[in-house]
C-alpha cells in the first residue's frame, strides 16, 4: 500500500480516525489507487519478510495540532475510544505511535489517554509510543491561559478546545525557551522553562484560574520521559524504510491557520503541507487521501454556509455534543464550494474516503451546494493565495453573507467524485472497520460487511 | 475534533507514568536478563565491520563505550535517551556524512557478569536497538577500575573499519566513564571475554598506541559522577591519551560534545562555529561542551606565531652582513 496522509477536507470530525483504523487493520487494497492514478505507488519491492511484504501498516505519525484532536474509532467487538494523541490504529496490535516535531504533546492528557486504552484492554500503549524530542509541550499554563482568552472573548469566541493548543504555538513563536519533550530528559532545565511558562501565565492573567507548581507539573513530565521513549530526528526516517506508515492529521484544511476562515482557524497547519515535509526530509513519498462525510459538519462557531437546523437537530452526533469550550455541534449539506476550495489549498488528492454514507442513505432530504450567492451574483469557487490573514478575513466576511444555492444530493459517491474531480477509494457506512468499503473492487473487507 | 476528553491532573498523571511499568528503553537488562545479550556478546566475535556500501561509499567509524556499573549511577539511561540524536547532529550540519556508530558498554572483567558488550556498527536507527540490549550492572568492582583495557584490546584487534583500510583514515573512539583501567589486558580474561588467546598479557600503554593508529582515541570523564573528581582517575587517562581526555559537567551535552569534537578534527567547523550550530538548533548544552573542549579547539591553532626570523626575509636590508 505504501505510506499514506490522511487529511480532513472540511471542518473537522469527518472521520480520519476510523479511516486510520480501517488502514492500520487491513492496509489499503494496493489496486485502489493504483487503478484510479497509475502515479501512485513506485516503491521499490519490499524484501520478504519486511511487514510492507504484507502490505500492513507498521505506525501512525501525528504531525499537526496536539492533544485536541478527538479521533473517534470503534473496534469491531464494539470498544470505543476517542483517539487524541496515540495514533487512531492503536487498537491493531503491533501498530506503533510517533508524535513528530510538528506535534504539540500534552504529556498529563497522554498520561489519562494511555489509561483509557489500558482499561479497554490495551495495555503496550505507551511502549508502542516515541516522540521527537523537538516536540513542543502543552502544559497546564498554556492551558489555562486559553481558557482565560477565550472567556474574556465572550460572545466573540472562536471555537477553541480549550485545551491550550494555540497559546502553545504562540508562545513557542514569542519564546525560544518554550520547554520541548527533550527537556524532560534534563530536570534543572525542564523546571527552568516550566517556570518561566508560569510567570508568563501569571503575569498575562492575573485573575486566571490556579495553575500547579512548577514542581507538581515537571514531576509529571519528568514521569512521562521515563516512561516513555524521546528520540532524535533519525527515527522517522527509519520508521518509513521499516514498513507502511500512516500520516494521521488532525482537525481540518477549513481550519487551517493560513487557509481557513480567520479568524475561526486553528493554530495549525492541517494540509499535507508537515507531513510532506517530514517525509521529504526521509526522500520517502506518500499517497494523498481526503476524508469527507456524504454531508458537512462544523463544531463550533464560525461560517458554515450549508448549515441546516433541521439537520442538526436530527443528526446528532454519538461522539460530538456542545463542548463548553468549543461550541455547538452543527450538521449541514454536501459544500463542493468549500470542498474544491479545500482541494485546492492543498494541492490536490489522490483518492478520497467517504464517511457516513449509512447517514446519506436513511436522509433523502440531503443536498449539494454548487455554488453561493454572494451580493446577487453566483460564486462556485472562492480565492485562495499565499498567506494573507486580511484576505482570509475578507473571505469569511463574505461566506457569513452568502446563501447556498442547492442540487439534490443524488447517489453521493458520484455526486462526489464528479464535484471534486478525485476517485472515491474507501466508503464508509458505519463506524467500525468492517463497515468500510474500498473502492470499485471486492476485497476481504466486502466480504465482511455486515 | 473535540476538546479535553483526558484529565490533565499533573498528580494523577505522574501517578499513572510511575505505575504502568512498560517495557524500558532496556528492556532487555529491566526484564530481569543475567548474561549479556547474544547481539552484544563479543566471545568468539572475528570482527565487527565498518564496511562501505553503495548507500554509504564513505564509511566513517564511531566507537562510543560507556561503563555501565554503578558508580556511574543513572548514566547509561541518560545516555540510552542521548546517544540515538547523535547521528542526527553529525549529519545536519554535514560534519561526517556516512558516520557508522558501535555502541558498547564496559564492565569489570574481575567480578561482573558483562565485563563487555559490544554492538554492530550501525549507519541508522539499529543502534537504538543496540542500545536497548545493553544488560545494566548493578555492581562494578569497587576498586576504582573497570576492564576498559579489554574494550581496548577488542577494538583494536577484533574491528575491521574500511575508513582505515580502504582509505588510510582513522575512525573515532570515545569512552566514557570515571574510572582506571587495569594495568594490562590479561591473556586470561581475553580468553574468557572476547576468546583467542595472545601469548602474554598486553600492558595498556603498547594497548592504546595499537588502537590509536586505527581510531583517534577520546576519554570522556562526566564531573560530579562518582569518582570523577579524583585526581587519580584523571592523571591515569591524561598519561595515556594527553589532551583527549574530555571533562565534560553536564552528562546531558555528551551527544554535542561527541558531535563536536568530531566536527573539530574532521575540520568541518571551529568551535565557534559549532556552538552556534548547537544554539541554531535550541541546543543548551553549549556552555557545556565549550568548556569540555575548549583546550582541543585551541591545539587546532599553532602555539605560537612568530614572525619571520631577521636576515631570511628576501626583501628588505638584512640585518647582518655577510662577509
Amino acid at each position: 500500500m505504501g505510506h499514506v496522509i490522511v487529511v480532513d477536507l472540511g471542518f473537522g470530525d469527518a472521520g480520519k480516525g476510523t479511516v486510520v483504523d480501517h488502514l492500520c487493520r487491513t492496509g489499503l487494497p494496493s489496486g485502489s489507487l493504483r487503478a484510479a492514478l497509475p502515479s501512485v505507488g513506485g516503491r521499490p519491492p519490499t524484501p520478504p519478510g519486511s511487514p510492507r511484504s504484507f502490505g500492513g501498516v507498521t505506525a501512525v505519525v501525528r504531525f499537526n495540532g496536539g492533544a485536541q484532536a478527538a479521533h473517534n474509532v470503534v473496534a469491531p467487538d464494539g470498544r470505543h475510544h476517542t483517539f487524541a494523541q496515540f495514533g487512531s490504529g492503536t487498537f491493531t496490535p503491533g501498530v506503533r505511535t510517533h508524535l513528530s516535531r510538528f506535534m504539540l504533546v500534552d504529556p498529563l492528557a497522554l498520561a489519562a489517554e494511555a489509561d483509557h486504552l489500558r482499561a479497554l484492554g490495551v495495555p503496550d500503549a505507551l511502549d508502542r509510543l516515541t516522540v521527537d524530542g523537538e516536540a513542543l509541550l502543552t502544559t497546564p499554563y498554556h492551558r489555562a491561559a486559553n481558557r482565560a482568552r477565550e472567556s474574556a472573548r465572550g460572545a466573540a469566541r472562536h471555537g477553541s478546545c480549550g485545551m491550550g493548543i494555540g497559546e502553545t504555538a504562540s508562545y513557542a513563536l514569542a519564546h525560544d525557551d518554550a520547554p520541548r519533550a527533550g527537556d524532560c530528559l534534563s530536570p534543572a532545565r525542564l523546571r527552568r522553562r516550566l517556570a518561566a511558562v508560569r510567570d508568563w501565565y501569571r503575569a498575562a492573567f492575573p485573575g486566571g484560574e490556579d495553575v500547579p507548581s512548577a514542581d507538581a507539573c515537571a514531576g509529571a513530565f519528568t514521569a512521562f520521559a521515563g516512561r516513555v521513549r524521546i528520540v532524535g530526528p533519525g527515527h522517522l526516517p527509519a520508521l518509513l524504510r521499516a514498513g507502511n506508515v500512516v500520516f494521521e492529521g488532525a482537525q481540518g484544511v477549513l481550519l487551517d491557520e493560513w487557509h481557513g476562515f480567520h479568524p475561526y482557524t486553528t493554530w495549525s497547519t492541517t494540509t499535507f503541507t508537515n507531513a510532506e515535509a517530514l517525509l521529504a526530509e526521509a526522500g520517502a513519498t506518500a499517497t494523498r487521501l481526503g476524508v469527507l462525510r456524504a454531508y458537512a459538519t462544523r463544531h463550533g462557531p464560525g461560517p458554515f454556509v450549508t448549515e441546516d437546523p433541521a439537520l442538526t437537530a436530527d443528526l446528532p452526533d454519538r461522539h460530538n455534543g456542545t463542548g463548553r469550550w468549543q461550541g455547538a455541534f452543527r450538521v449541514g449539506h454536501l459544500d463542493a464550494v468549500a470542498l474544491r476550495y479545500a482541494l485546492e489549498v492543498t494541492g490536490g488528492v489522490d483518492g478520497l474516503a467517504v464517511t457516513h454514507l449509512d447517514v446519506a442513505g436513511a436522509r433523502p432530504d440531503l443536498r449539494v451546494c454548487h455554488s453561493y450567492e454572494i451580493d446577487g451574483e453566483r460564486v462556485g469557487r472562492l480565492e485562495s493565495g499565499p498567506p494573507d490573514l486580511d484576505r482570509q478575513a475578507a473571505l469569511t466576511r463574505r461566506l457569513l453573507a452568502a446563501r447556498p444555492v442547492y442540487a439534490p444530493l443524488g447517489d453521493p459517491v458520484e455526486t462526489i467524485e464528479d464535484a471534486l474531480g478525485a476517485p472515491v477509494v474507501l466508503r464508509s457506512h458505519g463506524p467500525a472497520s468492517t463497515d468500510k468499503r474500498s473502492d470499485h473492487f471486492r476485497t476481504p473487507i466486502d466480504l465482511s460487511l455486515r | 475534533m473535540g476538546s479535553g476528553n483526558w484529565s490533565t491532573d499533573v498528580y494523577a498523571a505522574r501517578a499513572s507514568y510511575r505505575a504502568s511499568t512498560g517495557a524500558s528503553a532496556f528492556a532487555y537488562s529491566d526484564g530481569g536478563a543475567t548474561a549479556v545479550h547474544p547481539d552484544l556478546d563479543p566471545r568468539g566475535v572475528t570482527v565487527r565491520e565498518s564496511r562501505d556500501s553503495d548507500d554509504h561509499p564513505e564509511s566513517l567509524a564511531i566507537g562510543v563505550l560507556f561503563d555501565v556499573t554503578g558508580s556511574m549511577g543513572t548514566v547509561p539511561r541518560t545516555l540510552q535517551a542521548k546517544l540515538p540524536d547523535l547521528l542526527g547532529l553529525l549529519l545536519r550540519k554535514g560534519y561526517v556524512e556516512h558516520p557508522h556508530i558501535l555502541f558498547g558498554a564496559v564492565g569489570d572483567a574481575t567480578c561482573d557478569r558483562a565485563p563487555l558488550q559490544v554492538g554492530q556498527f550501525e549507519a541508522d536507527n539499529r543502534m537504538d536497538d543496540d542500545l536497548g540490549k545493553i544488560l545494566l550492572e548493578g555492581g562494578g568492582g569497587g576498586q576504582m577500575r573497570e576492564s576498559y583495557e579489554l574494550a581496548m584490546y577488542f577494538m583494536a584487534r577484533h574491528t575491521a573499519i574500511d575508513c582505515l583500510d580502504r582509505r588510510g583514515k582513522r575512525g573515532y573512539l570515545f569512552m566514557i566513564g570515571d574510572e582506571l583501567a587495569y594495568p594490562k589486558a590479561k591473556r586470561r580474561e581475553i580468553a574468557a571475554v572476547i576468546g583467542g588467546e595472545p601469548d602474554r598479557d598486553v600492558p595498556i600503554e603498547k594497548l592504546v598506541r595499537e588502537l590509536q593508529r586505527k581510531y583517534d582515541v577520546y576519554f570522556i570523564i562526566p564531573e560530579g559522577a562518582y569518582h570523577s573528581g579524583r585526581r587519580e582517575v584523571k592523571d591515569f587517562w591524561q598519561k595515556l591519551l594527553g589532551q583527549n581526555v574530555l571533562y565534560l559537567d553536564d552528562l546531558d551535552a555528551v551527544c554535542e560534545t561527541i558531535a563536536l569534537t568530531i566536527g573539530l578534527a574532521e575540520d568541518a567547523i571551529d568551535l565557534g562555529e559549532g556552538l552556534d550550530h548547537l544554539a541554531e538548533a535550541g541546543s543548551d548544552a553549549g556552555a557545556s561542551v565549550s568548556r569540555a573542549l575548549a583546550r582541543l579547539d585551541a591545539a587546532r591553532a599553532p602555539v605560537a606565531v612568530s614572525s619571520t626570523p631577521p636576515g631570511l626575509d628576501a626583501s628588505g636590508p638584512s640585518a647582518t652582513t655577510r662577509l
